[in-house]
């Protein structure tokens, strides 16, 4: 990272593009955050869910009398039986399913909910649920999506597939019958969990007498939640209040609404007056939070002789787990697999079925980077396989098929449009941060030692951000994620308030958002304030996933600035008498064109505004404040390349990292430190998810990795140091942003991959890459 | 995830806890660091009628030398062992048990009491032949490390005794190496080469239920053998299980690996 987080052309007047003091880091580090644990209310009491022991199972009873007789409130399944969670989408093949609040047929996963226990605390709630007795009769279970499956798990879907799609492009056979070269491989990811920090949490308090539900709630969604959660209770929207208070990571394990979710609000509704708190602690993180990643890619690509890619075939199948996932759809992974398949590189002649297969395994969700990490995986592998086989360098063949500038707008097979083409100035940058032609010497100098072997992987790819209207129709949901609002109110001492419908777990929202309007308006950035995640405050914001927010978020908050700032400056030409088009705004001063001194100070025009109606100008409202929409209709595309040099370690098959760099394209970078923080992050996810984490169910369905001293999170000891270098392509939207929170993650499986093949002429073909999985393949 | 109800006991003595474990008619628990027991507590794996919680017993924190050998008391915490230097190879197998906090907390008695075989206390303990020092209801005795470990998670002491210290000798070269997926985590394999009185010794943590000595590999090199061949010997004799983590060849090469190296560490049957 650069040394003071700021580049070398950081601007000299406004915010954006410096590193300013995060707003929020002052409580944040200091220990002054505030999440829904540390939500603490008169009554409240506490709530314990029974999960089921069984991946698959009817339940044939349910005796919570002991439990009871001991004085504890039980909820079970038949008590809100009427109220299900189902993920609709109107595409053709799609099978619709119900997720059960609190299960009561049959249990579909290991640690699905089948009652809930509240009691004074914790330890007494989980003392509770020993008392509550459920019969079982265990059922044939199917973990693995591409088995056959023995008994589905819904009725309505005998294959267990929930939904299949084949994109089509050009002549697959035509171009096939035509390489010089055919390519395939089988390749297999591994199951991942989010792992927040903070995992899920929610308090839930229904006031009867105003017939309202306040849901403090550990979400990146609290428009979306207030949504369903009123829609499933059948509640006026507005008597829902849903308030995400500071939040510790999300990862998109917190886009969704979960049972445990409806179930507290449902129960909260049973018990007015009583809040009712539930934190999630990691063993139910791990069991019962959606996973991700499960996926199987059958894999054929046509090359020439030249190294041209001809044409992609692709079968990909999804483990959705036991549920399509509230309110995404099981069409999460397998869409997105399938629309950004072919990723940065040309290609005409693609035909590609995805399908989500529905197992008794917990249900796959959002996860950051949605798929790609292995559709990346899967796709760069073609690539180094073809470059050995042709005897093509393996940078030269992605050179020769990568999108360029000159292609752009670029129709991608699935008929997406790529906005940016800076594929190779991403790459000839990292190669150069990476010292590729030392590198490629000392590896050559290495071959005939006893010194380990080095190896260079590759990745690039096309992550599509701040996806408006047109680009976030893929799954066809009942609602478009395209648009989010903002308010912005200058208050009667001149300072600004944002009220934003954004939402953040840690990446820093309220300074962007207090950056952009102040820089909008012309105030100094000490004197905005962002208020977040609170749907009685904020109009609307669908909140945090497909990296939308500095596009989505901030262009709304942008544009409500520029009108705020009309009605100061239309204000200010009044009391000043001059031309408004004269005027401008720096430093919270209005200025006059040609006039080196300011004429009247924003402080003042806002007092006018609010409290001297007698100086307020014919026709001039009272206050300064506007809401306002953005959706930028397509996405934006951010390129990447990742880069990096290991060794491998012949006896142990253990690899060391000795250079990873990253190049990305965020458009204009509103935050240096932010981004870089942002790529950093998802770079070290990345490579937890290519050679640690590993969620791994038994054949009954039992999850074998059930503590985090058997899933594997990478710790800063496992992650090396990294280069992160930027290109700068401004993207078309107000600000020029393109998102960066989640490319990151997008490179490690395939790089790592990549260096092992170039080390040791290895095929990796299942993850993750483990010390064992390396010395099998060196045997 | 929260543990089921206990009673509590604050002992002031070992006299007091050896009492109290004998009142709790075998139902009752230590708890020292509680790095390994509150997580199994936590889980509701264990649920013991009543914890006596020793860390406030004087005169069980001390390291001393003590002729060929070092004394360690059983609350002695693991960041001690690391920073003491009187037992140089204490001190390297210390630095590889968990992290920071466990081992600010993590006592030395309690990681050889709890008889986890992929910690290292217990490899080191059988590799040096140390001794433990355990007081019960019929008084004080010693109990050598070998005979102390019976399967995982499974030692001789009775119900109501406590280990209060622990005799590690001082062996004369020795070699450290473990192999783990992160640092920090408890080891595939840990292999710990000892050289007492002019026999080696190379004892092997992860391969089995208990620490395991390399009979064969010490005998290759007792004939003469090098470190290779002892490496050999050592991957051929032990019968690991798979795991996630490996499968069994694989812990059997990662064993034989590192057998040679912490040969090499000790400079042991180099060519």
């Amino acid at each position: 990272m650069s040394d003071d987080g700021s580049p070398a052309d950081a601007p000299t007047t406004g915010s954006l593009g410096r590193s300013v003091r995060r707003k929020e880091d002052q409580r944040l580090v200091t220990g002054h955050g505030h999440y829904v644990t540390d939500v603490e209310l008169p009554r409240m009491r506490h709530v314990a869910f029974l999960r089921s022991p069984y991946g698959h199972a009817r339940i044939t009873g349910v005796d919570a009398a002991a439990a009871r007789e001991a004085g504890y409130r039980v909820f079970t399944g038949e008590d809100f039986a009427h109220v299900a969670l189902r993920a609709q989408s109107a595409l053709p093949s799609y099978v619709e399913t119900d997720q059960p609040v609190l299960a009561y047929e049959k249990a579909c996963f290991a640690g699905e909910p089948v009652a809930a226990v509240v009691a004074a605390d914790r330890y007494r709630a989980e003392d509770g649920l020993e008392l509550v007795e459920v019969d079982y009769e265990a059922l044939p279970a199917t973990v693995c999506a591409w088995d056959e499956p023995t008994e589905p798990v819904h009725p309505e879907a005998p294959d267990n597939v929930l939904l299949q799609r084949t994109f089509d492009a050009g002549s697959v056979s035509d171009a096939f019958a035509a390489a010089d070269l055919v390519v395939e491989r089988e390749l297999v990811t591994n199951r991942h969990a989010g792992n927040p920090m903070e995992c899920r949490a929610g308090v839930a308090l229904w006031d009867a007498a105003a017939g309202k539900l306040t849901f403090w709630n550990g979400t990146q969604v609290p428009h979306i939640v207030r949504n369903m959660v009123a829609e499933l209770m059948g509640l006026p929207e507005g008597n829902v209040r849903v308030i995400a208070p500071d939040v510790g990571g999300g990862f998109g394990v917190k886009a969704v609404l979960y049972p445990e979710d409806v179930a507290l609000c449902l129960m909260a509704r049973e018990m007015p007056g009583i809040p009712l708190k539930w934190v999630e602690d990691r063993a139910e993180h791990l069991l019962a939070a959606t996973h991700a990643r499960d996926h199987r890619y059958l894999m054929k690509a046509g090359f020439s002789a030249e190294g041209r890619l001809l044409a992609v075939e692709a079968d990909v199948t999804c483990n959705v787990g036991a549920y399509s996932v509230y309110p995404w759809t099981a069409g999460i992974e397998p869409l997105m697999a399938g629309g950004l398949l072919s990723g940065p590189y040309k290609l005409e002649n693609y035909r590609c079925t995805v399908r989500g297969v529905a197992t008794n395994t917990a249900p796959s969700g959002p996860y950051r980077g949605v798929a790609r990490p292995a559709s990346v995986f899967a796709m760069e592998a073609m690539f180094d396989h073809a470059a050995t086989r042709l005897g093509i360098d393996p940078i030269e063949i992605r050179r020769r098929n990568v999108i360029t500038p000159e292609d752009i707008p670029y129709k991608m097979p699935s008929r997406l449009v790529d906005d940016s083409g800076h594929y190779a100035e991403c790459l000839d940058k990292a190669l150069d941060a990476l010292g590729y032609d030392v590198l490629r010497a000392e590896q050559e100098r290495r071959r005939g030692t006893d010194e380990p072997p080095i190896g260079i992987g590759v990745a690039l790819y096309n992550e599509l951000t701040g996806l408006g209207r047109a680009a976030s129709a893929g799954p066809r949901m009942p609602f478009r994620t395209g648009h989010d609002a903002c308010t912005v109110r200058m208050n009667p001492d001149g300072r600004v308030t944002v009220i934003s419908g954004v939402t953040s777990q840690g990446q820093g929202l309220e300074t962007t958002m207090a950056q952009i309007v102040a820089d909008a308006i012309g105030v100094p950035y000490e004197d905005v304030d962002v208020r977040i995640g609170d749907t009685d405050e904020a109009l609307w914001g669908f909140g945090a996933f497909s990296s939308r927010q500095a596009v989505i978020g901030g262009g709304a908050a942008h544009n409500t600035a520029l009108a705020v700032k009309d009605k100061v400056l239309d204000l200010a030409a009044g009391l000043i008498e001059a031309a408004v088009d004269d005027l401008r705004i720096e430093n919270g001063e209005v200025y006059v064109v040609g006039e080196p001194k300011p004429q009247i100070s924003v402080a003042e025009v806002a007092r006018v505004a609010y409290l001297e109606s007698n100086r307020l100008p014919e026709g001039i409202e009272p206050g300064l404040d506007a809401t306002r929409f953005f959706d930028p209709i397509r996405g934006a595309f951010a390129a990447g390349a990742q880069v990096a040099a290991i060794e491998v370690d012949r006896v142990t098959g253990e690899l060391r990292i000795l250079k990873y760099v990253c190049v990305e394209d965020a458009g204009r970078a509103m935050h240096p430190q932010i981004v870089d923080g942002q790529i950093a992050g998802s770079i070290a996810q990345g490579l937890g998810g290519a050679m640690y984490e590993h969620l791994v169910y038994d054949e009954a369905g039992n999850l074998s990795t059930g503590t985090l001293l058997d899933y594997l999170m990478p710790t800063s000891a496992e992650i090396p140091d990294m280069v992160i270098g930027h290109v700068s392509h401004p993207a078309a939207n107000p600000l020029g942003v393109r998102g960066v929170g989640e490319g990151g993650t997008l490179g490690p499986n395939a790089v790592l991959a990549g260096a092992l093949h170039d080390a040791l002429g290895i095929d990796i073909d299942t993850l993750p890459i483990s010390p064992a999985s390396v010395w099998k393949e060196l045997q | 995830m929260k543990c089921a109800p206990f009673d509590y006991v604050r002992a002031s003595s070992v006299e007091e806890v050896v009492k109290v474990l004998a009142e709790s008619d075998g139902d009752g628990k230590i708890l020292a660091g509680g790095q390994s027991l509150v997580p199994v507590l936590a889980l509701r794996m264990a649920r013991p009628s009543v914890l006596v919680d020793v860390n406030r017993i004087p005169g069980l924190g001390a390291i001393r030398p003590s002729g060929d050998a070092v004394e360690v008391g059983a609350l002695v915490r693991h960041s001690r062992l690391v920073e003491q230097t009187n037992h140089p190879l204490l001190a390297e197998a210390a630095r590889w048990i968990g992290h920071t906090a466990i081992r600010a907390r993590g006592t030395a008695g309690g990681s050889v009491a709890h008889a986890d075989p992929s910690a290292e206390l217990p490899v080191v303990a059988v590799g040096t032949g140390a001794t433990a020092t355990v007081a019960g209801p019929s008084g004080v005795r010693s109990v050598a490390a070998e005979d102390l470990f019976l399967s995982a998670l499974v030692t001789s002491l009775d119900e109501d005794e406590m280990i209060t210290g622990l005799r590690f000798p001082l062996p004369t070269r020795w070699g450290f190496a473990e192999f783990a997926r992160r640092h920090g985590d408890f080891a595939l394999v840990t292999a710990v080469v000892t050289e007492l009185g002019g026999a080696v010794r190379i004892t092997l943590g992860g391969v089995a239920s208990v620490p395991q000595r390399a009979a064969h590999a010490e005998q290759v090199l007792a004939d003469g053998g090098t470190a290779r061949e002892a490496a050999r010997a050592a991957a051929d004799e032990i019968d690991p299980t798979a795991d996630l983590h490996g499968s069994a060849p694989f812990r059997r090469a990662i064993a034989g690996e590192m057998v040679r190296r912490a040969l090499a560490q000790a400079g042991i049957g180099q060519e």
